[in-house]
């Protein structure tokens, strides 16, 4: 019994299918970045670049290294949830050497929360510029760290 | 016509295809590793991204419209500057009284948000005695658990991460702008320098350190809320919110099931 051979265009059509098949499988190796897949269907290392970033705040905790005994102060008043960078600014470099030093507050810093406004909650106390005392600075008649108290 | 291939051609030909080969696949892994090795240098290593899911609540009555939140993010995250670009804001809700006779119970509501409220409020334009009520929201990405802006990237730029978050891979991203448009709640901006989608990232690099995002740290009054709920601490701030609290998420309709929740919040707040 003789084998039936193989026609030479089928075999040159399988041929090119197996490159076709082989060249996809290679370039898709090749493209692939090496995390893909670790933690889903995209780069896992991904992630890690968002972590990179160095912080520019430097966090209540980083503050209460030096400080504890204003913190032990100002947590006892209203003022308790404030964090201290709200008011003092970005802290990490003076975190980091305390030899720099913090970019010193403006006097107008109580009114942007402390400005009259009706969109702001009742509880929330709040001044109008025009009739409250206006002559001297905020700190003359209050102290941020303890607002229940007079100088 | 007469196909002749000499046994040293052929052979030449093959090792030099499979030389190739080799050469490419281990230039790759060099990259891979060389790449790592950079990344590492900077990301904190024990952070497990299964080991944690992140919660962010609001707390509306609390929000005084301060915007020193917004101002926070853009310094945190190098935000560029300009009074469309923000991944954080507040808005300011003001409802004006009804017509008298009207037979409803709210007038007109109008919604502002001048430069993302990073400067505070301006007095508002309608009279006091013409305002129903007014409030601020402060604003972010939802953190959708079914979010429509990762499925509609073409390129799988961006994807929900294991803890939560959802962020875009700016080495990927080619910029089409989908996923800006598929965000139901406007929380995704083109970032005109790198001309990639950005968003919200939970300050990522931030939570991996164990810090709080930087909205959250600056807030004076404790209107965002943020925690671990896989993990909870002692005495966890996420988890008295929400025992303390009825929550509503923001376009519950949609079904993108957003792990933003809103206390005390009102039923105009879209």
């Amino acid at each position: 019994m003789v084998r039936p051979k193989m026609p030479p265009q089928i075999f040159r059509l399988v041929l090119l299918t197996l490159a076709i098949v082989v060249t996809y499988i290679i370039a898709r190796y090749l493209l692939t970045p090496a995390s893909f897949r670790q933690y889903g269907f995209y780069r896992g290392e991904a992630l890690a670049e968002h972590a990179s970033h160095t912080p520019v705040f430097a966090g209540r905790k980083a503050c209460l290294e030096c400080h504890e005994d204003i913190q032990a102060k100002l947590f006892k008043g209203e003022h308790k949830t404030i964090g201290c960078e709200t008011c003092h600014g970005v802290g990490k470099e003076h975190a980091d050497n305390p030899d720099v030093k913090l970019v010193k507050i403006g006097d107008n810093g109580c009114l942007r929360c402390h400005e009259a406004s009706p969109s702001r909650p009742a509880w929330l106390k709040q001044i109008n510029p025009k009739n409250h005392y206006r002559e001297d600075k905020c700190v003359s008649c209050h102290v941020p760290h303890q607002p229940n108290e007079v100088p | 016509m007469k196909h002749f291939v000499s046994r040293r051609n052929m052979l030449a030909t093959v090792g030099g295809a499979i030389a190739g080969l080799v050469s490419l696949v281990a230039a790759r892994t060099a990259r891979g590793a060389v790449k790592k090795i950079l990344v590492a240098t900077n990301a904190p290593q024990d952070y497990d991204p299964h080991q944690h899911k992140w919660l962010m609540c609001f707390d509306v009555d609390k929000c005084i419209g301060c915007g020193l939140c917004v101002d926070a993010c853009k310094t945190e995250n190098h935000v560029p500057q300009g009074p469309t670009y923000f991944r954080t804001w507040i808005e300011r809700y003001l409802i004006r009284k009804p017509q008298p006779g009207s037979g409803v119970t709210r007038g007109e509501v109008i919604v502002d948000s001048p430069n993302g409220g990073r400067d505070g409020f301006p007095p508002p334009t309608v009279p006091r005695e013409e305002i129903l009520k007014s409030f601020f929201v402060p604003k972010l990405c939802n953190l959708c658990e079914r979010s429509p802006c990762t499925q509609v990237c073409p390129v799988g730029a961006t994807f929900d991460a294991p803890d939560g978050a959802v962020l875009v891979d700016p080495n990927y991203c080619i910029g089409c702008g989908f996923c800006i448009q598929a965000c139901p709640y406007g929380c995704r901006f083109l970032n005109p320098e790198t001309k990639t989608a950005e968003k919200c990232t939970l300050c990522y690099h931030r939570i991996t350190r164990g810090l709080k995002p930087a909205c959250v740290e600056i807030c004076p009054t404790e209107a965002r809320i943020f925690g671990d709920v896989k993990h909870p601490v002692e005495n966890d701030p996420i988890q008295a919110f929400i025992q303390k609290n009825k929550v509503f998420s923001l376009k519950p309709h949609l079904g993108t099931d957003p792990r933003t929740l809103y206390a005390n919040l009102d039923k105009e707040v879209r």
